[in-house]
């Protein structure tokens, strides 16, 4: 199987870190000429950038404070030329950036504080508590399991001498809760078309949804969720119907619409963490951390599992409109990516290393690209090859499709109602029936093995004195053939003696140059052979069994009795 | 041939006629190129994306070309193989500053030179290594490797760097393709 992919760009030492919400493709410049928008998270502490490729040219550079969590690009006015935003999440807030420029930074509303934790601050702040009395007071509330400002939680993990110096700091300035976003998306607002303007849709590790008008910058509408949404899919238009399926740090997936405030009425509970959400069309695609991939229908229905070699580090759509292909890429820590056709895997890519970020869409002036950043920082990007077809075939072991093609069933026939009601009323009388001639089968067969026995008709001796195995072989193609007849004694130890071999025939067929072979003593375990040349005396190429017989002086009945087939034979040479 | 073409050429008014295929990614420059090498009062101002294709005429000293300037966009690059059959000669056009894409011109490449039309055929190939003037712009030599034009045996091919807004680069292609296509036409008499 020749690949799919032409390999377009390798750099295995690009020192990227980053992941697939942090990786997006825009044509940023409204010149045809699609760059790719990576977010960057440096070390992991420091070096935090955003970071913009043209063609294989990192183009420009951006310093970003704190981690980001999620890039995208929305329209969000309707300015000509047509040129996409970037937002970057990243803390409390969205940076929008705008032909590569900050342009905007947006930040979540602040969360109700204590009011216990306030008054302390503020009796802080007159100086009329001591710090270890504030420790102790907020330790109390932690305790108590109230959710404190990220300033008392840092208060509390300082050290007793450093108590003084934090609070003098920061104790003048307003107290203030904030959040963080876990995972952003975009919802067009009015219009479906590829340009349109649309909204952010921003989920925070307090458990809400935020929709975000994206020219005032308002929150639109606010949606409170059992847990801490990790990722989003967004499909619809704001003003008209959408649907957001978003699923969280308990393992379990939402369902919400326009219009519900909270998200529990359709829930897919699943039985491990998810480490990666499509949807594509209406089903949706779970990837889950015990190695399995999960399809379930919107209503929540599951629909399928397919178990996976190794663990998914990221899963992406992709969506190809020149060719109607929509599958789903799966990334695995074996350096594979799988790529599935509603349940069938139809392709297997090979990469360089454990692919963490996965981006497929128009990258330069090509639709099919692929980019991949992988977990030892590199940068690749693969294109679609034209000529690539894939079949809806499971390129691994598995049903094939045509087990789930329908059978065309003709109707059922009067006989065969007739015979079915018969053998439903004669179950029992049928079934005597069959047994009764099993049992005559199984004694027939014992009586032939008997009498074979008795005749020594098999090849094995089965006399207890006289254990021996007989085997023979003809070679040559006529009109003379050479028979060879083994001889072995089988016992452990008792050694055989005074055997005579010797042979029935049809002496109009056949003549045996040695018709009477004595045998030596056999000694346990060798094997002895015996020769001897047999003349075939028909030409019109008949032919016929010859018995071998093992005969012990003394006694009438042969030990053990072989029988040999004979060979066609040639014609008779002309002489 | 009429035989009114064949009293203007024995009279030396006309030219011989020869058809060249001008194929390559989109963007590559094509159309821009065929722009150049027309005559000015037929140049057109502005240029934009190709559907399907066009059919362009210019002349050297001792030929007359008529250009198929196909599109390179992806659906439309199966138009190019039903000219195959009719060209004399074959112009490749890349853009030297789209390293992302250079794989994908040689796949078309590849294609190309498998096609049955081509592949027995000793039909000339001129590439131009387009857009030299970007600064991206990799070297015609390297363009070559990258599309490892050197595992062309059996067709003559030639290839230069070219600048399809000044027009740099284009004519020393354009003789040389004269030249081959001159030389299978004598030959073929
Ligand atoms: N800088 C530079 N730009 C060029 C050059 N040649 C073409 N261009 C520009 O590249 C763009 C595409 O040129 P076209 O001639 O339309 O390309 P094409 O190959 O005909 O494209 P399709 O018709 O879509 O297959 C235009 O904006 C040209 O101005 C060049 O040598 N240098
Ligand atoms: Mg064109």
């Amino acid at each position: 199987m020749t690949s799919k992919w032409l390999d377009a760009y390798h750099d295995p030492v690009a020192s990227l870190y980053t992941f697939t919400q942090c990786l997006t493709l825009a044509d940023i410049q409204a010149d045809g000429d699609w760059k790719l928008i990576i977010a960057d998270l440096g070390t992991g502490s420091y070096d935090m950038k955003l970071k913009v490729y043209k063609n294989t040219n990192l183009m420009s550079e951006h310093a970003i404070i704190d981690l980001p969590t999620g890039v995208v690009n929305f329209y969000m006015d309707t300015l000509e030329p047509r040129t996409p935003a970037i937002a970057v999440a990243s803390g409390p807030y969205i940076y929008i950036y705008k032909n590569l420029r900050p342009y905007f930074k947006f930040t979540l509303p602040p969360l109700s504080i204590n009011q216990i934790e306030q008054e302390l601050w503020e009796q802080a702040k007159h100086d009329n508590i001591n710090v270890f009395v504030l420790r102790d007071a907020l330790e109390g509330l932690r305790s108590d399991g109230q959710l404190l400002t990220v300033r008392s939680l840092k208060f509390l993990q300082l050290e007793s001498t450093d108590l003084e110096a934090f609070a003098n700091l920061h104790k003048h300035a307003p107290l203030k809760r904030q959040t963080v976003i876990t995972c952003l998306d975009t919802l067009k607002k009015s219009l479906a078309d590829e340009d349109a303007i649309s909204c952010l849709v921003v989920g925070t590790e307090n458990k809400s949804i935020y929709i975000l008008d994206p020219e005032a910058f308002t929150v639109l509408t606010t949606v409170d969720l059992p847990s801490i949404p990790v990722f989003i899919s967004v499909n619809g238009l704001y003003d008209v119907e959408y649907r957001l399926v978003v699923s969280c740090r308990n393992g379990c997936i939402y369902t919400l619409k326009r219009g519900s405030k909270e998200g529990s009425k359709y829930c897919i509970e699943l039985n491990s963490q998810p480490v990666g959400m499509e949807r594509i069309n209406k089903t949706i695609y779970v990837g889950c951390m015990d190695e399995t991939l999960q399809c379930y229908s919107s209503k929540g229905k599951k629909l399928w599992t397919i178990k996976l070699p190794t663990s998914i580090t990221t899963m992406k759509t992709l969506d190809y409109s020149p060719r109607q292909l929509k599958t789903l890429l799966v990334a695995l820590s074996n350096n594979e990516i799988h790529m599935y056709k509603d349940k069938y895997l139809v392709d297997v890519i090979k990469t360089e290393g454990v692919v963490t970020g996965l981006q497929f869409g128009r990258f330069g002036r090509e639709d099919g690209t692929l980019v991949m950043t992988t977990r030892g920082g590199g940068l690749f990007v693969k294109i679609l090859k034209r000529s690539a077809k894939f079949e809806e075939k499971d390129a691994l072991a598995g049903p094939p499709i045509s087990q789930n093609q329908k059978i065309n069933i003709p109707k059922k026939t009067k006989l065969f109602v007739d015979q079915t009601l018969r053998e439903r009323q004669n179950a029992v009388a049928m079934h005597r029936t069959f047994q009764r001639d099993l049992y005559l089968l199984r004694l027939n067969t014992a009586r032939q093995y008997v009498k074979a026995l008795d005749n020594s008709m098999n090849p094995i001796s089965s006399d207890p004195t006289e254990p021996l195995k007989l085997s023979a072989q003809i070679q040559g193609i006529g009109p003379t053939f050479k028979l060879t007849v083994n001889l072995q004694n089988t016992s452990l130890s008792q050694p055989t003696s005074n055997l005579i071999i010797t042979f029935n025939y049809d002496d109009k067929l056949y003549s045996f140059r040695n018709k009477f072979i004595e045998a030596p003593m056999l000694v346990p375990g060798l094997n002895y052979a015996f020769e001897t040349f047999i003349d075939c005396l028909n030409e019109k190429g008949v032919s016929d069994n010859v018995k071998v017989y093992v005969l012990k002086s003394g006694r009438s009945v042969p030990i053990i009795t072989g029988v040999i087939s004979m060979p066609v034979s040639e014609a008779v040479a002309v002489a | 041939m009429g035989l009114f073409d064949m009293l203007a050429r024995w009279l030396g008014v006309k030219k011989k006629e020869a058809n060249v295929l001008v194929v390559g990614l989109d963007n590559s420059g094509k159309t821009t190129i065929l722009n150049q090498l027309k005559p000015d009062d037929t140049k057109a101002h502005d240029i934009v994306p190709t559907v399907g294709f066009n059919v362009e005429k210019f002349a050297t000293k001792s030929l007359s070309f008529t250009a198929f300037d196909m599109s390179g966009q992806g659906r439309y690059r199966n138009l190019w193989e039903h000219y195959y059959r009719e060209c004399h000669g074959v112009i490749f056009v890349v853009d030297s500053s789209d390293k992302l894409r250079m794989v994908v011109a040689k796949d078309e490449l590849d294609q190309l030179l498998q096609h049955p039309d081509v592949k027995n055929r000793r039909i000339p190939i001129l590439f131009f290594a387009n857009k030299m003037d970007m600064r991206e712009a990799v070297s015609s030599v390297k363009c070559s490797s990258l599309m490892e034009l050197e595992l062309i045996r059996d067709k003559p091919w030639h290839i230069c760097a070219s600048n399809a807004m000044t027009g740099e680069g284009l004519h020393e292609g354009v003789e040389w393709l004269t030249d081959q296509i001159k030389d299978l036409v004598d030959k073929k008499k």
